[in-house]
């Protein structure tokens, strides 16, 4: 291969986030609760508007109404000079603005950004909690969501009606052009040399098409998004409200709402798909970048609390593991030919070692820990690369579950304790973070040291690292599917799109014609795993593997015991009725109030969401909202967690150890609320089962 | 040193709370020496074992909180581990019918073998047939039969003494919220009512360990474990028994351990590990003897994680583990 420069989006895939409010901030571009140089603020707090990279703090989360802001996906592009097969970290990247000049003399005039959003939820199958991906294994499908709608999970009857398609949407960046995702505005793409192409006769879908009232608890959904450009030409991708809708049945009352995953009768607002850009150049020329992805989905509640698993954690292991990523960690040896971790490989602990330390500490200000937990979670966070890993509370990671091994039902003292991956009791790291455990445990580390990542690989790193990993029962911001091959760009050495690219499904947006807008749609049900399909995602193919409506998981994955993973059975060494935390990073469950802090003095903690609606009979679902729809109505309201450094007050200093409760609006300073016990406690007994009277 | 029952002074109660203390710590070691040498552990051995040790632990508690509530803060030494001798037990006084299934066994730190689940099962030998009352009311200190009778023996002392029971000192819970049915872990009242306390500490101490002298199979369900116990209903006794007849006749179908390697042909990284846990364990002591003196270290679950770890990692790497430099072979 000869010297060539190519382009490359990145994050390679990026989170939107809802809000109630027009306003927005940005998404995070630096991982959760990892030092950040040159100040105490952690990593993972979302970005002012209109700034470079400077932490919001807790003023900036909502407007002057009290509504939540969205949170803007920034993407951004790199320049990366190929000559031979890429390799990974390759530390390099140079990030392209409008105005930048290119080494061969050619100027940047214009970026012509595009994306496409969709919704496909309702379209498709179930969510089967217990089985996960299982569910898709043998040639098998779920059953299909919305199943008295007529028609297998193609026909346009069906997509029709239950996709939300608000179809491609273009805008140049020297024009300073925004466009929505909804019915007003145009759709567009961006065809070849540049050009931006109306596309007048795309069939756009909403709910609202095809029925004709619809329960709003929220206003209606008629948007998925927004897309603008900043300054430098930098595209911006805005969520919708992050709303949901629901069908009437035939007494003229809303759906009933009958589950946390699938409910029939109601669409959300979430939405997924490509985000391409072609860069005009001043002689004319045009260059196509390799594109990314965009989800937008769930608040970050919490964005500054790590999970210990991230969907970082999981696609890296998966490309370390299947794709090749770093074949001097994993890959033949010389001696066996088998794959294999390398035992030659040696991690680096602040880059693979201590965020792991760090994410376990991080948990006790989501989580009522038990007092020894704290004590042993605070020596995990105090481990620096100078010490003998044998005289550590981690020797022998003694109390690290092994993914190698049939440990996933064995709860304390393993860690970490909170609930597995479908069909499992318990979470476990991932096999390359206990790869890289294992070598710090043997000390085959290297110490010091910066990240070895270029800028547009840390954006991809730090845009997974803020999100839920390990559990995807079905997951916060995308499901178990972000860990299949089959939905990566595969070629990434040799195409020059490098690693952790989603593979887009060619959308030519060719013979559309107002004959067949009302009746076609242009999308279909897309891309499903364990079925050999390679051939690359639709918009929404990541999104439709979530709930619906999405605010009905979010409420309830707040503590469970074991069996909810494994088909009702304790399958664990603990009593059937012990709950843990499901998400306990990213879904806030036990919280401690900023206003209640008094000098640095920690309160009791409360739970995140608390107040009316939310006394529970059964400690199995306190920290709810007992009314499903509740929770579709004030999700918003819900706190956010930010570090003691960003609170603002005009009384009190927080130290930077702290990360507190801000901006809750379910409940004011002095409000009973339900109690937060200490850990473990119990939900109430199992009815018991009848038996035969005879 | 043979008294009569009219003679308990406090000092006698002092004895016997601290050799309390001594018997319950005593354990720890033994069974977690054993618990981490087996290799797999999704083993029903290792989980058993874990769950008995989480409440030696709990007994140690409520041991010291007996103490402390009596005026005494009981010292934390490292527990000798030689020979056949386990503290303030003969089983000599037992009927040999009942102590033959478990020999031999040995009081040595080692690994999950027949020796060593014979010495479990005898530590927690119930009373099958409970003493005399003149064997109750005259004791020697170092001649119980069993630890229920070792227990019968403080009880009634503590009984005597009950006078003296001064509630809310130094006490610690570290427990509760494990044990959701227990009305309470700690002695918070003095006199009488005191007393009725610490006799539901020492009824959760024996009715975990060896049963409520066989009379009801069933740990009651006040004492059982709500939250992480693989069988909260059945006492160590029985949990220990179930791992040994698991193991056939001699012992073949335990799980499998960590192979060793004789002293002589440890590394001196191997040293080092063994080093590493003395000094440990030797923080460990420390810093629990400064707990229930009513300190509240806050590096004492910490030490006590690392221990396990330690010790794992002597298994890990065939070094059997040791807990002093003084107190074992």
């Amino acid at each position: 291969m000869t010297n060539k420069t190519v382009f490359r989006v990145h994050p390679s895939v990026n989170f939107a986030r809802f809000g109630t409010s027009e306003d927005y901030i940005l998404s995070p571009e630096t991982s959760a609760g990892l030092p950040q140089e040159g100040t105490q603020v952690t990593g993972g707090l979302p970005i002012k508007k209109g700034t470079e990279n400077t932490p919001v703090t807790s003023n900036d989360l909502r407007d002057e109404e009290g509504n939540l802001k969205k949170q803007a996906a920034r993407f951004r592009i790199y320049a990366y000079d190929v000559n031979g097969p890429d390799t990974y970290p390759s530390g390099s990247g140079t990030e392209i603005v409008i105005g930048t000049k290119l080494a061969d003399g050619r100027t940047v005039t214009d970026l012509r950004w595009s994306s496409h959003l969709a919704n496909k939820k309702a379209a498709v199958y179930n969510v089967v909690n217990n089985k996960g991906i299982e569910a898709y294994a043998d040639n098998q499908v779920p059953q299909l969501r919305n199943p008295e709608v007529h028609g297998d999970i193609n026909s346009d009857y069906r997509l029709n009606r239950l996709m939300i398609d608000a179809g491609p949407r273009a805008i140049s960046a020297s024009s300073g052009d925004s466009a929505k995702f909804n019915r007003c505005s145009e759709a567009k793409c961006v065809k070849q040399a540049g050009e931006i192409t109306p596309l007048p006769n795309y069939p756009i879908r909403f709910p609202e098409d095809t029925n004709d009232e619809l329960y709003e608890p929220s206003g209606p959904l008629d948007t998925l998004g927004e897309i603008l450009t900043d300054d430098d030409g930098r595209l911006l991708v805005l969520a919708s409200s992050g709303n949901a809708v629901g069908q009437y049945d035939e007494y003229g009352v809303p759906i009933q709402m009958t589950g946390d995953l699938n409910n029939v009768g109601w669409f959300d607002s979430a939405a997924d798909g490509p985000v391409n850009v072609t860069l005009v150049f001043d002689d004319g020329t045009t260059e196509e970048a390799f594109g990314a992805w965009v989800v937008c989905g769930d608040p970050a509640y919490a964005p500054q609390i790590r999970n210990v698993v991230s969907v970082w954690d999981d696609v890296y292991n998966m490309f370390v593991r299947d794709l090749e990523l770093q074949p001097e960690l994993y890959g033949i040896t010389h001696d066996e030919d088998a794959y294999r971790y390398k035992p030659t490989y040696q991690p680096n602990f602040t880059q693979d070692i201590q965020p792991i330390f760090i994410a376990c500490n991080l948990q006790r200000w989501t989580a009522n820990l038990p007092p020894l937990a704290l004590q042993a979670h605070t020596a995990v966070q105090a481990i620096n690369e100078d010490n003998d890993p044998n005289e550590t509370i981690m020797a022998a990671l003694n109390f690290i579950r092994d993914p190698n091994k049939n440990e996933t039902n064995i709860g304390a003292p393993l860690m970490p304790l909170s609930l597995g991956a479908a069909g499992t009791s318990f979470l476990t790291v991932t096999k390359t973070q206990y790869f890289m455990l294992e070598q710090w445990s043997k000390k085959q580390f290297e110490k010091g040291g910066e990240s070895k990542l270029g800028p547009g690989e840390i954006l991809d790193m730090a845009s997974m690292a803020n999100c839920l990993g390990g559990r995807y029962v079905p997951g916060i911001e995308v499901s178990y599917t972000i860990m299949e091959k089959d939905i990566y760009q595969q070629d990434w050495k040799e195409s020059g799109a490098g690693p952790f690219r989603i593979k887009q499904y060619p959308l030519t947006y060719s013979g559309l014609s107002k004959e067949t807008k009302e009746t076609t749609p242009y999308l279909k049900s897309g891309w499903i795993p364990l079925h050999n399909m390679t051939h690359g995602l639709e918009p929404g193919d990541l999104s439709k593997f979530m709930a619906t409506p999405w605010q009905t998981d979010y409420n309830s994955c707040s503590i469970h015991a074991t069996a909810i993973n494994t088909d009702g059975v304790n399958e664990s060494n603990g009593a059937e009725s012990t709950l843990y935390w499901s998400w306990p990073s990213q879904r806030p469950d036990a919280v401690y109030v900023a206003e209640e802090v008094y000098n640095n003095v920690l309160p009791q903690q409360k739970w995140s969401i608390r107040g009316k609606g939310t006394y529970a009979i059964n400690p199995a679902s306190a920290a709810t909202f007992q009314d499903p729809i509740q929770s579709v109505q004030d999700w918003d309201k819900i706190g956010i967690i930010v570090q003691g450094t960003n609170v603002d007050s005009d009384t009190q200093e927080f130290a930077p150890e702290l990360y507190l409760e801000v901006q809750s609006q379910l409940t004011n300073p002095g409000d009973a609320t339900d109690p937060v016990p200490a850990w473990p406690f119990n939900a109430n007994p199992p009815k018991k089962k009848r038996s035969c009277p005879h | 040193m043979k008294i009569k029952h009219t003679d308990w002074g406090m000092e006698n109660l002092k004895d016997h709370l601290q050799a309390a203390v001594d018997l319950e710590l005593w354990t720890i070691p033994y069974y977690m020496s054993a618990m981490y040498s087996i290799k797999n552990r999704d083993s029903n051995a290792y989980q058993l074992i874990r769950t008995v040790i989480n409440q030696e632990m709990l007994h140690l508690q409520c041991a010291a909180n007996i103490a402390n509530a009596y005026g005494l803060s009981p010292t934390i030494t490292p527990p000798v581990y030689k020979g056949t001798k386990i503290p303030h037990l003969n089983f000599n006084l037992d009927p040999s019918e009942k102590t033959e299934p478990y020999m031999p066994y040995t009081a040595e730190i080692g690994p999950l073998d027949l020796m060593h689940i014979n010495g479990m099962c005898l530590v927690e030998l119930p009373e099958f047939n409970p003493p005399p009352l003149e064997i109750l009311l005259e004791s020697l200190i170092n001649e119980y039969s069993s630890i229920g009778a070792f227990y019968d023996a403080l009880r009634f002392g503590a009984s005597l003494l009950k006078d003296h029971i001064k509630g809310g000192v130094r006490q610690v819970d570290a427990f509760s919220a494990f044990y959701r049915n227990m009305p309470n872990m700690t002695v918070t009242e003095s006199g009488e009512a005191g007393f009725d306390q610490v006799s539901l500490l020492i009824d959760l101490i024996t009715d975990q360990g060896e049963g409520q002298c066989k009379k009801d199979p069933i740990v009651p369900s006040v004492f059982q474990n709500t939250a992480d116990d693989t069988e909260p209903e059945d006492d160590h006794f029985v949990k220990f028994n179930q791992i040994k007849d698991a193991g056939g006749l001699d012992g073949c179908e335990l799980p499998e351990t960590f192979s060793t390697k004789p002293p002589s042909e440890y590394t001196p990284e191997d040293l080092q590990l063994q080093n590493i846990l003395v000094k440990q364990f030797g923080r460990l002591t420390e810093l629990l003897e400064a707990l229930f003196k009513g300190e509240n270290p806050d590096n004492f679950f910490p030490i006590m994680a690392s221990v396990g770890g330690a010790l794992r990692n002597c298994w890990e790497n065939g070094v059997t583990p040791k807990f002093s430099e003084t107190n074992q072979h």
